[in-house]
């Protein structure tokens, strides 16, 4: 038990780290691509074809590493109103249901994305000149895939109340 | 309708938005017989909208703005620009307040940064503590209808509406609400006739220096808007860019240490909203290819006739959607349905749009889910009907406030 759970701890950790990783390297990019555009733009004349592209690839990746760390800290967008009248362990069972839900519909969510990926692959799209846009779209069934992983454990942690888990954080609007 | 109840409840028992949007649109396109990967394809649209990129931008920037030392150099500027007037610190509040939302989204940070500052000084000088909470509270969201706020820029993404427009429109309204909360505050704290100090040149050139680094933002954000030397996505690029390097490089008010965790709040807010946005991008195209603004016409046109009685019941719509339901999701979610039977109704796009997100910040102060309640709460160790009663007055001036702007456009449109 307690060496799986500090495997699973470890797990944890690396995930958040990678989390706060990628949102670090794409937000700061973003910045300082847009920034690249607009100087090369207006003192050069000139601008880099992919570029634009690039950028709004990135809010895509942004939206779902964004929506996988709201998914960890238990912070998603909600309307939880029903729930604070109900007993503690009441609460638990409906916040159980809900996070099976919600995994659930993040695991649909990412097989459908990883077929749209898959076909994009055999049609061989392209992004930014000649880059295979797979490439830049894996984000979908990863993210998804993880969001409904994150929404699993939740749902089996919640019950023991292991530690390390947000339990009981639904202050999210 | 056995499916819709189902979500209904998950919604009430605290189910994320995103994924009971994207689940009524899943049983939706299986009952049509459409692809389920045509969900994801509509997600994935959020990759075509160039504009979206300013959302994680401002977002950043008001995240970032809220942990330097600036809220502390604003109330200073302030308190030197208008501290003279009777109940002077009162008033300074509510225009720091509404001028830092305006940058931050109103996504609650406001409370957290500057109520921080306001509320004790309050304290001190001798207001009532439940006009204070009050106070703070409500104007935690009172920037909404200035630029570049958050809710302003998502209205004109879903309502393809120019956000340039949006930006004008709002001047006028958000300064509005802004003079009758102060009247209100002047009138209310009559007894408290000392106001902060007399003006001083000295302390406005001083309080002016401190801030030189953020003074020129709202120019060139809005100068290069305006000028057209820049579009929105990158006023939204510059000022992200000039506010990390003036925080973290010029003053070193927040190190890069804390970078990380500051990016990681904001983008939690982004993805929250844009998950919300992609996954209703589906259920709200099906929506419009089933008819659904146009039974929706038809059904109001039986007892509303007239842009006065339309405007009326949109109200009384907005302030219980308001209630139950934030502003970004109220945005995404009503605002594609709504717009064709307003602009039926002779409604301007842009004053829709104002009166919208008008009536929704009063959403912000009323329960069961206003999320100013629970910061304030949260921020200041007070239980949520103490909160909800101390804002209760403020609650009736801006309703007032909302009612003005809804019924005279010309506020809104006269700048357009």
């Amino acid at each position: 038990m307690t060496r799986s759970a500090t495997i699973f701890s470890k797990l944890e950790k690396a995930g958040t780290f990678a989390e706060d990783a990628v949102l670090l390297v794409i937000l700061v990019s973003m910045i300082l691509l847009a920034g690249a555009q607009i100087f090369l733009r207006n003192f050069f004349d000139y601008s880099l074809f992919w570029g634009d592209e690039m950028l709004r690839m990135m809010v895509l990746w942004l939206t779902v590493a964004g929506g996988l760390a709201a998914s960890r800290m238990d912070k998603h967008i909600s309307i939880a109103v029903l729930d604070r009248f109900l007993p503690d362990r009441m609460q638990v069972v409906t916040k159980v249901f809900v996070d099976l839900f919600t995994a659930a519909i993040g695991g649909l969510f990412s097989w459908h994305s990883a077929r749209f990926v898959m076909a994009s692959y055999e049609f061989g799209d392209t992004l930014l000149g000649d880059t295979p846009a797979w490439l830049l779209q894996i984000i979908l069934p990863i993210g998804f895939g993880l969001i409904a992983y994150r929404h699993l454990v939740f749902a089996i942690k919640r019950p023991f109340n292991l530690a390390g888990s947000p339990a009981g954080s639904n202050n999210s609007q | 309708m056995i499916i819709a109840l189902a979500l209904v409840l998950l919604i009430l028992l605290g189910a994320p938005l995103f994924a009971v949007i994207a689940a009524g649109a899943f049983w939706n396109f299986y009952q049509a017989d459409i692809d389920l990967q045509a969900i994801v394809i509509e997600f994935y649209g959020i990759a075509e909208m160039p504009i979206l990129l300013a959302i994680p931008l401002f977002t950043f920037a008001g995240y970032l703005l809220s942990e330097s030392n600036a809220p502390r150099r604003m109330v200073r500027l302030t308190s030197a620009l208008l501290g003279w007037m009777p109940a002077g610190l009162a008033v300074v509040s509510l225009v720091a307040s509404a001028f830092f939302t305006a940058f931050t989204g109103a996504s609650g940070v406001t409370i957290i940064a500057l109520g921080a500052i306001l509320f004790p000084a309050m304290q001190q000088a001798g207001y009532p503590e439940k006009f204070n909470l009050g106070l703070v509270t409500t104007a935690g969201s009172l920037g909404l209808l200035f630029a570049p706020s958050l809710p302003l820029i998502l209205y004109g993404v879903i309502a393809e509406v120019p956000i340039e427009n949006l930006f004008l429109a709002g001047l006028l309204p958000g300064f509005l609400m802004l003079v009758i909360l102060s009247g209100y505050s002047i009138w209310k704290n009559r007894a408290i006739r000392t106001p902060l100090g007399d003006f001083s040149w000295r302390e406005v050139r001083a309080a002016m220096r401190e801030s030189m680094w953020e003074i020129p933002l709202p120019f060139v954000v809005l100068g290069g808007i305006y000028s057209g030397y820049f579009a929105i996505s990158e006023a939204a690029a510059v000022t992200a860019l000039y506010v990390l390097i003036i925080d973290v490089v010029v003053l070193k008010e927040v190190s890069m240490r804390k970078l990380p965790s500051i990016i990681r709040e904001s983008m939690i807010l982004v993805g929250g909203i844009m998950m919300i946005l992609g996954a209703s991008r589906a259920s709200t195209n099906f929506m419009i290819d089933a008819g659904v603004p146009q039974q929706l016409l038809q059904w109001i046109s039986g007892f509303v006739t007239g842009e006065f009685a339309f405007m009326v019941m949109l109200l009384i719509f907005l302030l219980i959607l308001g209630a139950i339901l934030d502003i970004f999701s109220a945005i995404v979610l009503i605002v594609p349905l709504i717009l064709p039977v307003a602009v039926q109704f002779g409604i301007n796009p842009v004053h829709l749009g104002i009166v919208f997100l008008a009536t929704m910040q009063l959403g912000y102060i009323t329960p069961p889910v206003g999320l100013n309640l629970f910061i304030a709460g949260y921020r200041f160790d007070r239980p949520i009907v103490d909160i909800y009663l101390s804002t209760l007055p403020f609650f009736i001036f801006l309703l007032f406030s909302v009612v003005l702007i809804a019924f005279w456009p010309a506020l809104s449109l006269v700048l357009l």
